[in-house]
């Protein structure tokens, strides 16, 4: 049987993976906070999520950017430009984006929710599915932000007045607190319970 | 070593802040959810001919350059006239999508005078909006041309009506003082008559649109050509090329607004003309476009057109601006043209350039000014306020013609204006002005007569030629005599026209004169013209004598002239003069001869009476047949007598003794049983022998014992006496007894009665009444009683004596002698006088005193006796 740090009176100093005793209330080394398990944790994620979904909808209702080609202007949703692209036969890029702005930021929410539910209500889920899973959603998490990262280059680069110019629109405030939240939301929790939770499952494997 | 924990004690946190931010999300999504359901668009349809130039998703609707909305949709109408074209609009737009909003496509246009929609050149094709009122819609019909205005820009829009659009286009210029202020932005038919032009006026300049403002074309050039040179304007190369529009501008009027409607002139003349009025003629002749309106010799306008109305001609004139407020309610146009006449030429220059109108503004600028003005034919008088006006009436034309002057003492005063007969054909009646100044010389009793142009007088002192002016010998002229009456004459009477001075002379002392109308029994030898004298001077003459059936009698009719009409104010008479008057009496002779041309026409004097005379009357109106006749003022009566009577003409009537009249004319019936005799009755007495119930008798001499009566007929003849009569009727017939009555010549207050005999006896006419021997009465006549039986004598008592018999009275025959013979008493004799001796006589005697009572009536009958009674002569009462 694996033996827990907190079970042997030790406990991990979450700024400077310091090792401490568990009657310590600061970290040795960096005098941070120490927790053994912080549970509320749990609920700035949940939180975190559900802003994140929340700001979901306008993110893809409303257009996220403004293009105006020969004074005429054109207002793009996230989808709209996908489309926009697809029928522009840019395929390769519009699967990119489409990853990136919907894909992404959908599996994140998605998956972040199954984990706190899992935490929440002991659903019982394997260890090993929820270990790749985390790992995919910490890993592609940052590239959710490479719509916006486009966005403002766009915005910075095509400024020709009434000829040609670019400049996001509201969605695009939701859409980069989107993926801001659902990244604070995966940091903010600590992975920790999750692994007490997991730990007596793999026992009985 | 187990180490006892001390216990932790952790305080749960029920609720983390961090919810917050989910709650915020929430908040903020929902804000924008609802945001963009208030912001959402709203989708329209409008219904285009073409979607030329319209994309989906590309062309906007935009206003004042704003995007307000996006094509999202063109589809075909379902009867495939057109195409619907889907329409976003932005919500802010909603308010402006009403019934009357207008769409339309804009599209780049390039002309001479620039690009239009430059910017839909790079944008594309727009669709532009023009909001309108209405109810709120969602389909809309696109209008095909752009609407004339567009509310809103800056500067101002205004609307140029015209006939006909010229070398006007979009873009043509508008010039104020050969500025470019604005530009043509459109037009359009307005029916099928005008076309409308929108103009735009840029801002900065709009103020100068004034509501006055006048718009005139200056497309092209324009080329003036005029005996004072040639003139070639134009307003600039653009206007040249695509035609302009130039505007005045007046500092005092109202700034206009947009969609104020102005005309469009066809050139600056008849625009700045402000003041369009209508001339009415007759004819037109002389008048044509471009007649000028002059005044003191200053053009003010213009005539524009001419057209056939059905009454005549109606010229459009136009009035220059800066002379319009010489145009007044009574102001008056008249053609003039050169006018050659014997005096001259005036204006020669219009027998080149024609006829022009003057005109003469009115005084009256109280009342609006008509639109319709009346061309008169000839200049107004300037004077025709102050000018009199005269009538003159003539019985003929003589040779005076219109224009004829007026003259006073030679000197020109006024003019014959027309000369026409008069309504009723009867007389010729001249219309004559004369100036002002010498309007004072017309008196109610002025005359005219007519000049001639040479008058040739010759006597026995010379011949003497006088020859007038020119003008006389054409047109005639006449000449005020001025008359002496100080009061001028009364308004709408009309002076007469003489044909000469003496003729007027005439006229007016014949007008002067005194008519009177005298009735004559014949014609009395006067005729028309004999002459009326007074003393033997003429002072008048005899105007008619007409015979009047009615009364089988003459009115001969004089005029007696003025100065002798105070003698018409006395008591006069009229009589007859005879040619020759020869009166022979016993005082010698008389022959009056009457001056020769009276004796010749016949005459009639004028006599005064004597003004004391209360029988004079002045409407006497008798002409007598003499001087003295007329005098008395005899009054004529007719008198018929028995054939015998020995009656002359000259004999006179008399009353007691005194002439009262005279017979003028003794005449044998045709029966000749009777004489008709003419007589008068002198004018005091007619009244009283005018009586019908008078009597009339012939006296002669008579020669009886008693003595001779009436001696002085044996020399002159019989003559006629007369009794008065008490009725109150008149007559002029009388029958002439032969002898008179009973009481002829008795006094009328005398006591008159009758007695009564069996036998006349000595009694006879004139036997006398004594009383206590004194003469007191007379038997004045007697008759057999109607039965024959007795003898009635009428008898008077003078009146002194009346009162001395009463009905107590008793009356004896004392006639002759009465001898009493008896024997005892011897001899009686008595004898009264002896003129009752040898006349005969009558003896009285009363017994009472004359009272109210015993009064004697007139015409009572008494007894007389025959003998006395002793006891009657010692009646002795007291009277």
């Amino acid at each position: 049987m694996k033996q827990q740090g907190k079970d042997i009176g030790l406990c991990l100093c979450k700024v400077c993976r310091q090792l401490n005793s568990s009657d310590l209330t600061h970290c040795q080394r960096c005098e941070a906070e120490l927790h053994v398990r912080d549970y509320s944790s749990l609920q700035k994620s949940w939180a975190l999520l559900i802003t994140a979904a929340i700001l979901l909808v306008p993110a893809n209702i409303y257009p996220i950017t403004m293009l105006t080609n020969q004074g005429q202007v054109r207002h793009d949703t996230i989808f709209s430009g996908i489309l926009h692209l697809v029928h522009s036969d840019m395929l390769p890029i519009a699967i990119i984006v489409f990853t990136a702005s919907i894909l992404v930021p959908w599996i994140k929410i998605i998956g972040l929710s199954i984990y706190l539910c899992a935490i929440s209500f002991d659903i019982p889920i394997s260890k090993k599915k929820l270990m790749v899973g985390f790992h995919i959603i910490e890993w592609i998490g940052r590239w959710s932000m490479l719509d916006l990262f486009v966005i403002s280059i766009t915005v910075a680069l095509v400024n020709m007045g009434q000829l040609l110019d670019a400049k996001p629109a509201p969605a695009a405030t939701a859409f980069a607190l989107v993926i801001l939240l659902t990244q604070l939301a995966a940091k903010v929790l600590d992975t920790r319970l999750l692994w007490d939770r997991l730990e007596p499952q793999d026992d009985t494997n | 070593m187990t180490q006892i924990e001390s216990p932790k004690v952790v305080k749960k946190k029920l609720f983390s802040p961090i919810w917050l931010l989910p709650i915020v999300a929430l908040a903020l999504g929902a804000w924008l959810g609802i945001k963009s359901i208030k912001e959402s668009g709203v989708e329209i349809q409008i219904h285009f001919p073409s979607a030329t130039g319209i994309d989906v998703g590309k062309t906007l609707v935009k206003y004042q350059g704003l995007t307000v909305g996006k094509v999202k949709d063109i589809g075909i109408d379902e009867d495939l006239k057109g195409v619907n074209v889907k329409v976003m609009m932005d919500y802010r737009a909603k308010p402006f999508l009403n019934k009357e909003t207008l769409f339309w496509l804009v599209t780049p246009k390039a002309s001479i005078t620039g690009v239009e929609g430059l910017d839909a050149l790079f944008s594309g094709n727009y669709i532009a909006i023009q909001p309108g009122k209405g109810n709120a819609s969602t389909f809309f019909e696109a209008e095909r041309q752009p609407p004339p205005m567009q509310i809103g820009s800056e500067g101002v829009m205004v609307e140029l009506t015209s006939d006909k659009l010229g070398s006007l286009d979009v873009g043509s210029p508008i010039f104020f003082r050969q500025i470019p202020v604005g530009s043509v932005v459109s037009y359009r038919l307005d029916g099928n008559q005008r076309v409308i032009i929108s103009a735009f006026i840029q801002e900065q300049y709009a103020r100068l649109v004034k509501k006055n403002s006048h718009f005139w074309n200056v497309s092209g050039v324009k080329i003036d050509a005029s005996l004072t040179g040639v003139k070639v304007s134009s307003e600039s190369l653009a206007s040249i090329l695509a035609g302009g529009v130039s505007f005045s501008s007046d500092d005092n009027a109202d700034i206009a607004k947009n969609g104020d409607v102005f005309s469009l002139y066809d050139s600056e003349t008849t625009a700045l003309g402000g003041i369009e009025i209508n001339l009415t003629m007759a004819d037109a002749n002389g008048v044509d476009k471009g007649t000028r309106i002059v005044y003191r010799g200053i053009n003010i306008g213009s005539i524009l057109s001419k057209q056939l109305t059905s009454n005549g001609v109606t010229a459009v004139a136009k009035f220059e601006p800066q002379y319009g407020a010489l145009l007044t309610n009574d102001g008056v146009f008249w053609l003039e043209g050169a006018d050659i006449s014997l005096s001259g030429i005036k204006n020669p220059e219009r027998l080149l350039t024609g006829s022009v109108i003057n005109f003469l503004p009115g005084i009256n600028t109280k009342t609006a000014v008509p639109s319709s003005f009346a061309l008169q034919s000839k200049a107004p008088d300037l004077l025709q306020s102050k000018k009199r006006f005269l009538t003159l009436t003539s019985a003929e034309n003589m040779g005076i013609s219109a224009g004829a002057e007026v003259r006073f003492k030679q000197i020109p005063i006024g003019s014959v204006l027309a000369v026409k007969l008069t309504k009723d054909l009867s007389a010729v009646e001249y219309q004559l002005e004369l100036q002002p100044e010498f309007a004072g010389l017309i008196r109610s009793d002025s005359y005219f007569v007519p000049e001639s142009a040479l008058t040739v007088n010759a006597s026995l002192d010379g011949v003497s030629v006088k020859a007038r002016d020119f003008t006389t010998l054409t047109q005639g002229a006449v000449s005020l005599i001025q008359g002496h009456s100080g009061t001028p004459l009364a308004a709408n009477s009309a002076l007469t026209l003489f044909s000469s001075v003496d003729t007027a002379t005439t006229f007016y002392d014949r007008q002067q004169q005194v008519h009177l109308t005298l009735i004559s029994q014949d014609g009395a030898d006067v005729s028309q013209g004999s002459p009326i004298y007074y003393k033997k001077m003429q002072i008048g003459t005899v105007d008619s004598v007409n015979w009047q059936s009615k009364t089988e009698d003459f009115a001969i009719k004089l005029a007696i002239d003025k100065q002798f009409q105070p003698l018409l104010k006395k008591p006069h008479v009229f009589w007859r003069n005879s040619a020759v008057d020869i009166s022979a009496s016993l005082a010698g002779i008389d022959v009056t001869v009457a001056p020769l041309q009276g004796a010749l026409k016949g005459s009639i004097s004028l006599g005064l009476l004597d003004s004391s005379d209360k029988a004079s009357n002045a409407a006497n109106l008798k002409l007598y047949e003499s001087k003295q006749l007329a005098l008395t003022q005899a009054q004529a009566i007719r008198l018929t007598l028995p054939a015998s009577s020995k009656l002359t003409a000259k004999a006179a009537i008399r009353y007691q003794g005194h002439q009262v009249g005279e017979v003028s004319q003794v005449k044998l019936n045709a029966d000749l049983n009777t004489l008709t005799a003419t007589a008068y009755l002198y004018g005091e007495y007619a009244e009283h022998f005018s009586r019908s119930d008078c009597e009339y008798h012939l006296v002669d001499a008579q020669i009886s014992l008693a003595g001779i009566k009436a001696p002085d007929t044996l020399l002159t003849g019989p003559y006629i006496g007369v009794l008065p009569g008490i009725s109150s009727q008149t007559a002029t017939q009388f029958i002439a007894n032969l002898a008179a009555s009973s009481y002829a010549n008795v006094a009328e207050d005398a006591l008159k009665f009758t007695l009564e005999d069996n036998n006349l006896g000595s009694m006879k006419v004139g036997t006398p009444i004594f009383f206590r021997g004194i003469k007191v009465g007379q038997i004045d006549g007697y008759s057999l009683s109607t039965q024959g039986n007795s003898v009635l004598m009428q008898a008077h008592i003078e009146p002194q004596y009346s009162h001395l018999v009463n009905q107590s009275s008793q009356f004896w025959d004392a006639s002759g002698i009465k001898v009493d013979v008896g024997l005892f008493s011897g001899a009686q004799i008595e004898a009264g006088s002896l003129e009752t001796l040898l006349a005969g006589g009558i003896n009285v005697a009363t017994k009472d005193t004359t009272q109210e009572g015993n009064r004697l009536a007139a015409g009572t009958v008494l007894r007389l006796q025959h003998k006395a009674e002793n006891e009657w002569q010692e009646w002795a009462p007291a009277q």
